[in-house]
């Protein structure tokens, strides 16, 4: 598709052309690195710059399974504020994940179809991801499935915004954090890996800031009254790599093969 | 070739600390994750792809039959970043592997998620290991 292509080029050129002027970010050589305090860029905005890592240990990291802080590890994933719309939804979702995790017929739809898993989902998934600061806008890449996002800095949303898995974003640098501020998504993703529903009036903001040099803490609040009657939010951690993003597409083809070979021996007695 | 031992149970319980689901593609929903298992046989084909990393272990059980594992691993992603590569086995190589089997009796297993990788030991080399 030529016009997004040609966006795509611009804007990597345009982030290439501004991250030079970055300092280069790294993962310390060593466990004995001292924290330093989170770094600012000139103009004394948050550096975000280097490559983040989901935090393998501790509750902060990627055992995280809901955005309600009250619920993180999904032990009571019904127990969810939802509205009536909501709740009949989510008796429908057979997540791999949670308290109500199961192998058999599951209908997560980034597992079965390879559907994009959408924002503030793609946190959920243990990859990499990177950001890149220009002028006008952010760019946050993400390893898992290889998507990006265009932050945009010098405008409001759209008065009425296309409904879209992404959904669309603007931000602002609020002192030590870079706040993302998103609407206009489609109701096909679920917030988390439990099957946790979402309507077209999900409003999602996203909170990075530096906790110190090697940490990046992400706060993210879901508003959706057609789904939920609360506001809530919470948590994930990352840390700074030296690792290289890797190929983590979702082919569907291998999700397939997977499926078939793997995860379905897996559900019927053998023999049956 | 001949293999000797074959389906051992081994420690049993020590794997029941998961304080939560393992996130990665899917949950393990149909692994006995209490039970570790050691397997000795050869390996018949090695996977190395998305979404996660496939051994086939052919492997004799207590009754001397042969059969036919399926044992899943991390995405390959993760797996370099363990230090492991695509050229850590191949097909024919000996191999000594700990597993979680299924829950229901199939000769299906998983051996590492992000955050684990059980024991292994392809031709008297052990790979990296990650503990929980």
């Amino acid at each position: 598709m030529p016009i997004r292509v040609a966006i795509l080029t611009a804007a990597l050129a345009a982030a290439l052309g501004f991250s030079s002027n970055l300092p280069a970010q790294t993962a310390p050589d060593s466990a004995e690195a001292k924290p330093r305090q989170p770094g600012l860029m000139s103009g004394g905005i948050p550096d975000l710059s280097g490559t983040w890592d989901a935090d393998f240990k501790g509750p902060e990291g990627t055992r995280v399974n809901t955005w309600d802080s009250s619920d993180p590890f999904a032990k009571h994933p019904e127990q969810a504020p939802m509205t009536p719309w909501a709740a009949e939804k989510f008796k429908g979702v057979r997540p791999p994940f949670g308290a109500l995790q199961t192998f058999d017929n599951t209908n997560d739809p980034v597992q079965r179809y390879c559907d994009p898993p959408g924002v503030p989902r793609i946190y959920m998934y243990p990859w990499e991801l990177k950001f890149i600061q220009t002028p006008k806008a952010v760019y946050i890449l993400y390893e898992y499935t290889k998507v990006w996002r265009e932050i945009d800095l010098d405008r409001e949303h759209p008065k009425d915004p296309d409904n879209s898995w992404m959904g669309d974003s603007i931000g602002k640098y609020d002192g030590d954090t870079f706040v993302i501020d998103t609407i206009g998504f489609n109701d096909k993703t679920w917030l988390d890996q439990t099957g946790h529903p979402h309507s077209d009036a999900l409003h999602v903001i996203e909170r990075f800031r530096r906790l110190d040099h090697d940490r990046l803490e992400l706060s993210v609040t879901i508003d959706d009254p057609k789904a939920y009657t609360k506001i809530f939010s919470n948590t994930k951690v990352f840390r700074l790599t030296n690792a290289p993003m890797g190929e983590t597409l979702c082919a569907y083809s291998e999700m397939k093969e997977f499926q078939e070979k793997v995860v379905d021996k897996t559900q019927t007695p053998p023999g049956k | 070739m001949k293999r000797k031992l074959l389906v051992v149970l081994a420690a049993v319980g020590s794997m029941a600390m998961f304080s939560g689901p393992l996130p990665a593609h899917h949950g393990v929903a149909g692994y006995d994750m209490t039970k570790t298992i050691t397997l000795h046989g050869t390996v018949s084909k090695f996977d190395w792809s998305n979404p996660h990393v496939v051994v086939y272990v052919d492997a004799k059980n207590e009754g001397g039959e042969m059969q036919h594992w399926t044992i899943e691993f991390a995405a390959p992603v993760h797996m370099v970043r363990a230090g492991w590569s695509k050229n850590s086995m191949k097909a024919g190589d000996d191999i000594v592997i700990e597993t979680h089997p299924s829950r229901n009796g199939a000769p299906v297993g998983i051996t590492s998620t992000i955050t684990f990788i059980l024991k292994t030991v392809v031709n008297g080399q052990a790979l990296p290991v990650r503990s929980e």
